[in-house]
């Protein structure tokens, strides 16, 4: 029984809340049980990831292949559990469970009647389920659907706020999504008209055979692939759609957007390059220079701009774009440092921007203020969001012992491994501006005098699910042992394959 | 140049492609009408489901079904119809999404002009 | 409408149309169509029946919680048939390796599991379009 259940655990980190997923508008009248449901199916996979995580951190025959349907690898679809799949699926428990508790409470203020809360809940279980999807896939038509699912579900959960401004929103989301979609569609055709192979290790050796006969259509796929999931991962000059997208959201919906979406295409995309191009190619047209210098530019103006926004949510919003920079940096890097900072980055940054977000939900729903200036003295009347609000934002400046230094440890390793002071330079210019646009918030939260106002700290589900993930940021800072170790080992095994 | 133009010519569904690519892209980026990009977006999707359909087709070839009749004929690559399926598929459900959210916005702006439902939100902005 | 010509035609097609789709949905494994081009038309069937006799004509005959339920159903029906190859202790959605027969190329029951399949899609997808026609008739 545990033998079966070992050997097709990949399918059902997948499929379950997937099911589950469209099981749930049968009895959308109990609210009660779908969470409960919901509840059960977090748990399941939290327990699922810690698994998967210690077999491949302690077990000697990972990365192990699933072959889908009993048809093998060039014909059949291949799911791979390495250790890129597990850090990422560990990643998605770790954060979705403390947002679905935190859900609980908050959506009927922010979303509506019960109808539109199972809705919610399906939604998110899609999400949840085709992101661990897009981690262990190996078939490029697969990333394509499941990148697909994503969206519509953010879209989904955008639009589910009451009120016109989340509709506005969702549509432009939804149009420049789509338009993405289809570039990445089209360079997943190029490649396939290249190499005839969908599965990214068959397309890869045939693409090392290939490309020097027909180097334009390597470029086009390239370039097809880069605008693609630049645009769906709010890459700098294509984010435009993120800060209305992130702010208007729920709250519980912008934590899993801003924390994990972004962060499956960022993971796809990464997979795309380093597994099916490789190192020779992504040098031969220059894809790393293209990347450190657009994550520097990246950093700077998400910083910059997110220091002149004056609403909470979007403040928060326009940092993500300047934490994208980073990762797509480390991407650039190409070495194990570099590469290892931006696992490391990416997994922070997923605890500590939901945390955020979550905390800033409480605030904005218990004062229903959304300008900072006025969120004077908050820090007071409510301890708790505001005190797990302070712990994620010093870890985001990268303060040592929280996890965001971490990864922007190994980030300035990567660079002055690659030689690259410049880079360095705009990491550190970076944290410091991601010091003044969120310390200021806290002075005004603790050092300025409170109004007269019945401010209080949210329900106990709420407060718990505040306190597990600033648990969780501590944790990722005091003991990252196993995650620096998975994120090494993954490293390695993305520049060991080209 | 006459090598090139043969290229064309025996390429065509591929310019095709690009050139609806082109409409497609060019539509969505610049018309303010919400069904106008939509539209657009249907353009750009069938475009890429022609690019991966002539992909697979090879000239006389058959349907690609069993004949036992005809043991061995020359078939046509199914594989790029059937991934187009299911792009139509997923192009059907982002459209029918975009149609409910026109309708939502409709209804609480009484236009379908993006850049009107902008000047209406700025004026909000500023009273 | 009041037409009654309209009212005629549709009430004497409509069985037919919907049987085609059912063809089209089963027959999926051995010509062209199959589940979603098949659901399309059973679905077009009660669209059309819908545009003719009224919305509320085709609320009665088809109510929200039978559409709910088909639906979960059609997906949870595709899961289930999966579950069998890993309780026959092979890969997820397996076939003939699960031991379904492959039949004789070409019959109704050919190919093994990919009828019962492309059954469960269908209706999902047929389910789902109508729901589509009736929420946005609604609105």
């Amino acid at each position: 029984m545990t033998a079966g259940l070992k050997t097709n655990l990949p399918v059902f980190i997948v499929v379950i809340p997937m099911f589950v997923a469209f099981m749930l508008p049968t009895f959308a009248r109990r609210i009660k049980w779908i969470e409960g449901t919901v509840a059960a199916v977090k748990l399941l996979g939290l327990a699922a990831a810690a698994w998967l995580a210690h077999m491949v951190l302690y077990e000697k025959d990972f990365p192990v292949k699933y072959i889908m349907g009993g048809w093998p690898a060039p014909w059949g679809i291949e799911l791979v559990i390495g250790n890129l799949a597990a850090l990422f699926i560990l990643t998605i428990a770790i954060v979705s469970l403390p947002v679905a508790l935190f859900a609980r409470d908050n959506l009927e203020k922010e979303v509506g009647p019960k109808q539109r809360i199972a809705r919610f809940y399906v939604l998110y279980l899609l999400l949840i389920g085709a992101l661990a999807g897009m981690a262990i896939t190996n078939d490029l038509f697969n990333v394509f659907v499941l990148v697909e699912v994503v969206t519509l579900s953010c879209c989904g959960l955008v639009s589910s706020r009451k009120g016109h401004g989340a509709a506005k929103a969702a549509f432009n989301y939804l149009i420049l999504a789509t338009l993405g979609s289809a570039l990445v569609l089209g360079g997943i055709g190029f490649i396939y008209i290249l190499t005839g192979h969908l599965n990214m290790e068959f397309a890869s050796a045939e693409l090392g055979r290939v490309w020097q006969s027909s180097p334009h259509t390597v470029w086009m796929a390239l370039s097809f692939l880069f605008v693609g999931f630049g645009v769906k991962a709010a890459l700098f000059p294509l984010h435009v759609w993120l800060p209305d997208a992130h702010s208007m959201a729920p709250s519980p919906a912008s934590a899993l957007l801003s924390g994990l979406a972004i962060k499956g295409y960022i993971i796809s995309f990464m997979k795309i390059l380093y597994v099916i191009f490789g190192h020779t190619l992504m040098q031969e047209y220059g894809i790393y220079r293209i990347l450190i210098l657009i994550g520097m530019v990246a950093i700077i103006i998400g910083s910059l701009s997110a220091l002149l926004q004056k609403r909470l949510k979007r403040r928060l919003a326009f940092s993500t774009v300047a934490q994208v920079g980073y990762l797509f940096l480390g991407l650039g890097l190409a070495n194990k440092e570099g590469l290892m900072g931006t696992l490391l980055y990416l997994v922070s940054h997923a605890v500590i921007k939901s945390l955020l977000f979550l905390a800033a939900g409480a605030v904005i729903s218990a004062t229903g203020k959304e300008n900072i200036r006025d969120l004077a003295g908050v820090g007071r009347k409510m301890p708790i969001a505001m005190g797990t609000f302070t712990i994620a934002s010093l870890s985001l400046i990268g303060l040592p012992l929280l996890s965001g230094f971490i990864g922007k440890w190994h980030l300035v390793l990567g660079s002055l491994g690659a030689g690259d002071i410049l880079s360095v330079t705009v990491i550190i210019i970076g944290s410091i501006l991601c010091a003044a646009y969120l310390l200021p918030i806290i002075r005004i939260a603790y050092f300025e005098p409170a109004p007269e106002a019945d401010w209080q700290d949210p329900g106990l589900p709420q407060k718990a699910a505040l306190i597990l993930l600033a648990a969780g940021v501590v944790l990722l800072g005091v003991l990252p042992g196993p995650f620096i170790e998975l994120a090494g080992r993954a490293a390695a095994e993305l520049l060991l394959i080209q | 140049m006459k090598e090139l133009l043969e290229k064309v010519v025996i390429n065509y569904p591929y310019l095709a492609a690009g050139i609806l690519f082109a409409i497609g892209v060019l539509t969505v980026l610049t018309r303010s009408n919400v069904f106008k990009k939509l539209i657009g977006i249907n353009i750009m999707e069938s475009c890429v489901f022609l690019l991966f359909v002539s992909a697979g087709n090879i000239k006389g070839g058959n349907v690609p079904i069993l004949d036992t009749a005809n043991p061995k004929p020359v078939y046509v690559n199914p594989l790029p119809s059937a991934l187009m399926l299911t792009g139509i598929v997923v192009s059907v459900s982002v459209t029918a999404f975009a149609l409910a959210l026109i309708i939502r916005l409709y209804n609480s702006y009484g236009t379908t002009d993006l850049r009107r439902i902008g000047e209406m939100d700025y004026e909000v902005k500023k009273k | 409408m009041k037409d009654y010509i309209l009212k005629r035609i549709v009430a004497v097609i409509l069985p037919f149309m919907c049987m085609y789709g059912f063809y089209v949905i089963l027959h999926g494994a051995s010509s062209p169509g199959g589940s979603f081009a098949g659901g399309i038309i059973v679905a077009l069937s009660f669209i059309v029946f819908s545009t003719i006799y009224g919305l509320d004509e085709g609320r009665r005959i088809l109510p929200e919680s039978v559409l709910v339920w088909t639906e979960s159903f059609g997906t949870l029906w595709y899961g289930l048939l999966g579950l069998i190859g890993i309780f026959k202790g092979v890969p997820f959605l397996a076939n003939l390796l699960a031991g379904f027969k492959p039949g004789t190329p070409g019959s109704l029951f050919s190919g093994g599991l990919i009828p019962l399949l492309t059954l469960g899609v269908g209706i999902r997808v047929a389910s789902t379009m109508v729901t589509l026609f009736f929420t946005i008739k609604e609105e």
